[in-house]
């Protein structure tokens, strides 16, 4: 990303109680100095403290505005929340694992971090992308408590496992999990894409009325409202494609859904085969539900 | 003592008459009067609108159903978010707002009074709890009947005295102020999964009709001579094709006489939201409005008045004790649904529903809503509501009063941003007629506090309340039909807002927040036969009931400061 105003937040102390820190976005603070950094409070708990005392700050450069603006946190921010909450242009980078709801609402820019991420990483956002290298825990992109409508567009990638619940409520946009999935991947889930390349605990896409989901690991188990439609190749879906051979399932049918689950055939085959659930044919996948 | 003068305003009072005179207001401690000392403080209102505080007729603002609300939809309290002041508590809620928060907004905008309009009696200690935690504004809640099982059995026996009785006690018991009917025999039918689909089918089990219930309750109605009429909400709501259904119970009590000691309402029987029951057709696909029949209806005859439920295009949550209607939004929509069976009274069910100027059926029910604003002559007969929040949240009002107010507005909006239906489905775009402040005062807080039978409020008449609102608004300086966004701006917060004689905003700002009153009837003179009544119903109450009748009543200390209307036999 092209940046001209580079702001960097060395931490100098921490906190019990999570500051929150969804109004030091670039959308708000591209043309802010060190001295108005100085006067800003950042909201703690019931009060507001200043920001200065739990970060050193540096401003190099000039913005225009926020797609001018690279963030960069260096510290412990395992009690900072909202990092890029709503940001709509601009890059952070956090060089720590991070509290809840990173880059949530956001709907442009970039966020990387260089750890893991509390729950709600990346909740109902509608663009932009967001990097997590470490692991998430529950609700990756998925919707605020209550809400029917959860990340509509961008895409999150999750280099390590996700936990609960990621992708609940997927309206859009893509998550893609390189680790592992716990329960319940792309619940309620109505568009976009989750591909898992780990294993996935149990039962995705539960209630899900459409949208892809790709496993290449294997598969714990599966609802009983997902219709076993065969193997596919090449799957695509939204200009995606994902090369190579698939069990393809369809569901939820308990809510009419046309939602796509595949499962990699190559790489639950031998998963399978240890059962003795699977020969080279694929003729006994019908069994792989019962696991 | 205190004494005020709101001087050079320009003052709309239709309840005297008053139409843009520019006059002075005064009030002495919490009451207006015609004089004051030299020692009275001046508030200089030059040129800005004075008109008595907002009384909204019909709102959900307090009662189980709110909190289940909340509960069940976190995502609306996350809207409307500000931190808390020295003065304020922190606010949060679109739809279905925090108590304090409903008590704030609602003093914005210059309101004093807002029925809470479906109290449960079952429930009426919990509504009574939350009016204790909404401030700023005066809140009587109605007793729901129309689905009461006992009301059923009067009414099927024709026992109109004992009815009137039941009536009387239950107002004592749940701190009621008037009589609630909602799709009458139809939530009763829910708890068999039913409904009544017409005014003349038969509840399960009772064996009476809604026409038998309405008819009932509204002769008993009169026979206490309660400040209110019957307040229904008719079958069918929301149904396609409900337009004769809604007539029906319109023309079902036309013949009973208004009681003598209701000397301040006209009608006998107040329908609400009319908006959900103007429909045409017979599904959605072929819905069309019914407001022109419906109005011309409310035009030819004087025992009825109405408030719209105006559509606001709002993502909003609807609430109501109608179940089963309930039920069939969900159908429709597929959102998240719940309901509630409150034992022999009534039936709830809450879902979100989104109302978008792209949909038809939104557009449909927008466009009617303000037909029949429109289309009915009489200002004092209709009343502006949203049914909040069932047809978009109560902070709407203001953006409503620039729709009736422009036309301009109006065709602008229906060329460029609602659906097509609008010109083949309504008569709307014909409609030429703009409200003008005289009409937008009658309508908000005149017309509603004459049809609640109010002797103090919703006028500036010396001995009333001292609630009064000032707008920033110049009436000689502001075409409303070519400046609808600054009459919604305008009306949205007020420049002053006094509520018995307190000033609670001040320069669009809320500098004090004082205690709500409950306002409740109490009828004497009926002990005798309550007594009676009480006691046959006493066996049946033991055994169906779970709760003890000594813990049914709402005790006076769940009523702290209450206004008790005292209504003689």
């Amino acid at each position: 990303m092209f940046s001209l105003k580079t702001i960097t937040f060395d931490q100098i102390k921490t906190s019990s109680i999570a500051l929150e820190m969804d109004e030091v976005i670039p959308d708000e603070i591209y043309s802010w100095t060190e001295a108005d950094f100085a006067k800003y409070e950042v909201p703690i708990g019931n009060s507001r403290f200043p920001i200065t005392d739990f970060f050193d700050i540096t401003v190099e450069g000039e913005a225009e505005g926020p797609n001018e603006v690279k963030m960069i946190f260096n510290g412990d921010l395992n009690r900072v929340k909202y990092i890029g909450c709503k940001m709509s242009a601009g890059e952070i980078i956090c060089n720590s694992s991070v509290d809840l709801h990173v880059g949530a609402e956001m709907s442009g820019g970039s966020i990387l971090v260089n750890g893991d991420a509390a729950a709600h990483a990346g909740r109902e956002m509608s663009g932009g992308y967001l990097e997590i290298t470490g692991n998430t825990k529950e609700f990756t992109g998925a919707s605020y408590i209550g809400e029917w409508r959860g990340m509509t567009g961008g895409e999150i990638v999750v280099g390590g496992n996700a936990g609960k619940q990621c992708g609940e409520c997927l309206t859009g946009g893509k998550i893609h999990v390189k680790g592992n999935c716990d329960i319940l991947a792309g619940i309620h889930m109505t568009k976009g894409i989750i591909e898992i390349d780990g294993d996935v605990n149990r039962w995705p896409g539960g209630q899900m009325k459409n949208g892809t989901i790709v496993i290449h690991g294997f598969l714990g188990r599966l609802l009983e409202g997902f219709v076993l439609e065969g193997v596919v190749e090449d799957p695509e879906d939204s200009g995606v494609v994902f090369p190579g051979k698939y069990i393809k399932y369809t569901g939820d049918i308990g809510l009419n859904g046309k939602g796509s689950l595949y499962l990699d055939a190559e790489a639950n085959k031998e998963k399978l085969s240890t059962y003795g659930e699977l020969d080279d044919d694929y003729t006994s996948i019908r069994e792989y539900r019962n696991l | 003592m205190m004494e005020y003068i709101l001087k050079n305003g320009i003052v709309y009072d239709p309840a005297n008459g008053i139409n843009g005179e520019k006059k002075d207001v005064m009030f002495k401690d919490d009451i207006i009067v015609d004089e004051v000392s030299a020692d009275a403080k001046v508030i200089d209102v030059t040129d800005k609108i004075v008109m008595p505080a907002g009384v909204d007729p019909h709102a959900h603002v307090a009662g189980p159903k709110l909190v289940v609300g909340r509960l069940y939809r976190p995502e609306d309290s996350r809207m409307g978010v500000s931190q808390k002041t020295k003065v304020l508590r922190s606010e949060s809620g679109f739809s279905i707002p925090s108590c304090p928060t409903t008590g704030y907004r609602y003093s914005r905008m210059g309101y004093g009074t807002v029925v809470e309009a479906a109290m449960p009696p079952l429930e009426a200690k919990h509504t009574h709890e939350e009016i204790a935690t909404i401030p700023n504004i005066d809140i009587p809640a109605l007793p729901l009947f129309g689905n009461n099982w006992f009301v059923m059995e009067y009414a099927k026996d024709k026992n109109i005295e004992d009815l009137a009785a039941f009536i009387s006690s239950w107002l004592k018991i749940s701190k009621g102020y008037g009589v609630k009917i909602v799709n009458p025999c139809g939530s009763e039918a829910w708890g068999w999964g039913m409904n009544v689909h017409g005014y003349d089918d038969k509840a399960p089990y009772f064996d009476v009709t809604s026409r038998e219930v309405v008819m009932a309750l509204a002769e008993a109605n009169e026979m206490l001579g309660l400040p209110h009429s019957i307040h229904i909400h008719p079958n069918d709501l929301g149904h396609p094709g409900n337009v004769p259904t809604t007539l029906e119970t319109l023309d079902s009590v036309k013949n009973i006489k208004k009681s003598s000691k209701a000397t301040i309402r006209d009608q006998v029987m107040h329908v609400t939201h009319l908006q959900f029951h103007s429909y045409t057709g017979n599904s959605w696909k072929d819905a069309g409005s019914g407001a022109v029949e419906v109005a011309d209806y409310i035009n030819k005859h004087d025992h009825i008045t109405c408030d719209v439920g105006q559509v606001t295009f709002d993502e909003t949550t609807t609430m109501t004790a109608d179940a089963p209607m309930e039920y069939d939004l969900f159908k429709l929509s597929g959102l998240k649904w719940t309901n509630k069976d409150i034992e022999c009274e009534t039936a709830a069910g809450i879902i979100p529903c989104i109302y978008s100027k792209k949909s038809p059926v939104s557009t449909l029910q927008w466009g009617i809503g303000l037909e029949l604003f429109l289309l009915i002559n009489d200002p004092w007969k209709v009343c502006l509501t949203t049914d909040h929040p069932n047809a978009g949240p109560f902070m709407r009002y203001p953006r409503i009063i620039s729709w009736l107010m422009s036309n301009e507005k109006r065709q602008d909006m229906c060329e460029n941003e609602v659906h097509k239906w609008i010109y083949k489905r309504t008569t709307l775009p014909t409609i030429e007629r703009e409200y003008d402040f005289y009409e937008i005062a009658t309508i908000t807080r005149a017309a509603p506090a004459k049809i609640y039978g109010f002797e103090d409020r919703g006028a500036l008449t010396p001995g009333y309340k001292a609630d009064i609102a000032v707008y920033d608004i110049n009436p000689n300086d502001i075409d409303p039909s070519k400046q609808a966004l600054d009459i919604e701006k305008g009306f949205t917060v007020a420049d002053y807002t006094i509520k018995d004689g307190q000033i609670l905003v001040k320069d669009k700002e809320i500098v004090k927040v004082k205690e709500s009153q409950n306002i409740w009837v109490n009828v004497k003179g009926w002990e005798r036969q309550e007594q009676k009544v009480i006691d046959n119903i006493m066996p049946f109450f033991t055994q169906y009931y779970s709760v003890k009748w000594e813990n049914y009543p709402v005790q006076d200390h769940y009523v702290s400061n209450p206004i008790r209307v005292d209504v003689e036999k």
